[in-house]
């Protein structure tokens, strides 16, 4: 447990002690209310003057109306620190799912800085050293490359977390065709996965042309299909489709992969969450493709949804809905 | 050209390679596997002279790895090549029986004196001692190959770093060994451990063989300088 929530947790228990204490105060106020017209008739019949029943009649309405007003009175104060309770625990839930976000930060990106930091010193070392062929050498400077641009786009995907977290980032809304988009993302991707990574599918429904920022939906294009060639290219080709529907404009990522890890969507979509233990690595990446996906598609008004067929490697399915353009082409 | 054979545990396919070519130009023998159940498999169907070991793997992970290798009384001599290099995960990784940890990124001539260093102690441990196999201290008489002692009917087991410390003494009886010396020959280049670790392990030696550890007969406290063991 860190600091904070120690902090949290101390507060908190302060808290529930303050509303025990109110608790016991209301008891006694209902005991004292309940017990005050019987105290008052010992006290009178102490003084030996008889009161009639008019009068007695009219006490026991004051004590009664007192107690009305105080049991209300203490039953809102109860109920207001009662949702102070919720609110509180509510908090602290939430300062205990960001602690393990951060700490799945910085595991991630820990690994995803340092390893190819290492692999880029390994391949100055061994060529500085002298000792290695030609096409070794060319073999390791393309290598080095591939980790600068692993370095690159974590550097890129944290900073745009961060812009989108704040709300900073520019859209310039045009006409895109989506399927020009892809036309021309796909060569890089495919060059950048051929190794070893299966299949990119292009199938196009007609003209596709959606209301959107370039740089934000390229960047949603690559994220879907790096995430899908990462999590499923092994089993089969990656699909991807887009076709128009009305007033919007569907863009389709399918994979052969084993499908969404138990939590879905939610917790995928979530900044640094990359699902299991961080120390047992499987694929690179920490976590924040599918939170920009996210967020870029919301800013566009439309709509990001994942399904899988579940377990036995039947696949995930990434579809986004974007809305299509409206006004004249130029 | 020696003929130690490594075996590299790296999940990142091109970190591999340029480590493995690296240790080839040595001349040392190299297999690399990506993930941490295959490389359990292979240190115990075909122990190697060395393995480096990364802890963020696919499978089981690295510490996962060591632990279970200690427990099946392997004795291969761990290095750990890891992003992962706070305080924490370095004194984890010794406690579960590694031998050395490298924080990634390192310099490749780093990696290459410490690959050697840990080789070299290996083959000092396993060579038989010019000493003999085994040492007699009063009744107690310590077995360098199996790291038993047999005091009188009392039978007690070393750690592998105890038996190497009395072995570093006992190869020079009568002489001062400094604590940079053991530390040198038991643990390696630029260890982990400070001096100060060679007293706690000498404190527990005594415990377990002088008649009594506070007058002690044997081992030696030579002020600012080591030990000298007197068998």
């Amino acid at each position: 447990m860190n600091k904070r929530s120690v902090g949290v947790a101390r507060a908190l228990r302060l808290y529930v002690a303050i509303v025990v204490a109110y608790v016991a105060l209301i008891g006694w106020w209902v005991y004292f209310f309940s017990t005050q017209a019987a105290r008052l008739q010992v006290q009178l019949d102490g003084t030996g003057r008889a009161l009639d029943a008019a009068q007695l009649e009219v006490l026991h309405e004051i004590a009664d109306g007192d107690a009305r007003m105080f049991l209300f009175e203490g039953s809102f104060l109860f109920l207001l620190l009662l949702s102070s309770v919720v609110l509180i625990v509510r908090a602290s839930r939430r300062e205990a799912a960001l602690g393990l976000q951060q700490r799945n930060f910085l595991s991630a990106v820990t690994h995803e800085l340092r390893s190819p930091l290492a692999a880029i010193k390994l391949y100055v070392d061994s060529l500085l050293g002298g000792r290695v062929s030609d096409e070794k050498a060319q073999r390791y400077l393309r290598h080095a490359k591939k980790d600068v641009e692993r370095l690159e786009t974590l550097v890129e995907d944290v900073l745009t977390a961060r812009r989108l977290d704040e709300g900073r980032l520019p859209y310039h809304h045009e006409p895109l065709d989506l399927a020009e988009l892809l036309r021309e993302a796909l060569p890089r991707l495919s060059a950048h996965y051929a190794n070893g990574f299966g299949d990119l599918q292009f199938v196009e429904e007609g003209a596709a042309t959606v209301d959107g920022d370039r740089a934000g939906l390229l960047q949603v294009v690559d994220n879907l299909i790096s995430n899908a060639v990462k999590y499923g290219g092994e089993s089969g080709p990656v699909e991807l489709s887009v076709r128009r529907s009305g007033a919007r404009v569907h863009l389709a990522v399918k994979d052969c992969g084993p499908g969404l890890p138990p939590g879905g969507v939610a917790r995928l979509t979530e900044p640094f969450e990359r699902g299991g233990d961080e120390r047992v690595r499987t694929r690179p990446g920490v976590g924040l493709g599918l939170f920009i996906v996210r967020e870029i598609v919301a800013a566009h008004g439309g709509i990001f949804r994942m399904s899988s067929g579940g377990q036995g490697g039947t696949g995930t399915t990434v579809t986004v809905d974007l809305p299509a353009w409206e006004g004249e082409l130029p | 050209m020696s003929s130690e054979r490594i075996l590299v545990v790296e999940d990142e396919a091109h970190l591999a390679e340029v480590i493995c070519d690296n240790l080839v130009l040595e001349g040392w023998k190299v297999e690399s596997v990506a993930d941490g159940e295959l490389a359990l498999e292979k240190l115990l169907s075909d122990p190697p002279d060395l393995v480096l070991l990364d802890v963020m793997l696919p499978g089981i992970d690295g510490f996962e790895v060591c632990g279970r290798l200690r427990a099946s009384g392997s004795r291969v001599p761990v290095l750990f090549l890891t992003a992962r290099s706070g305080l924490d995960d370095r004194v984890r990784g010794l406690e579960l029986g590694g031998d050395d940890y490298l924080g990634k990124p390192f310099e490749l001539v780093e990696l290459i004196h410490r690959v050697r260093a840990i080789l070299r102690r290996s083959a000092w441990s396993a060579t038989p001692s010019p000493v003999g196999d085994t040492l007699t201290l009063g009744e107690a008489v310590v077995d360098f190959r199996t790291y038993d002692v047999q005091i009188g009917d009392r039978h007690l087991e070393l750690s592998q770093k105890e038996t190497l410390i009395l072995r570093c003494l006992a190869e020079r009886p009568g002489e001062v060994v400094s604590r940079r010396e053991i530390l040198d020959t038991v643990w390696g280049y630029d260890a982990f451990p400070t001096a100060r670790t060679i007293d706690n392990f000498i404190v527990r030696l005594r415990r377990l063989l002088e008649p009594d550890a506070r007058a002690p007969r044997y081992i030696h406290t030579v002020r600012g300088t080591g030990y000298r063991l007197t068998p």
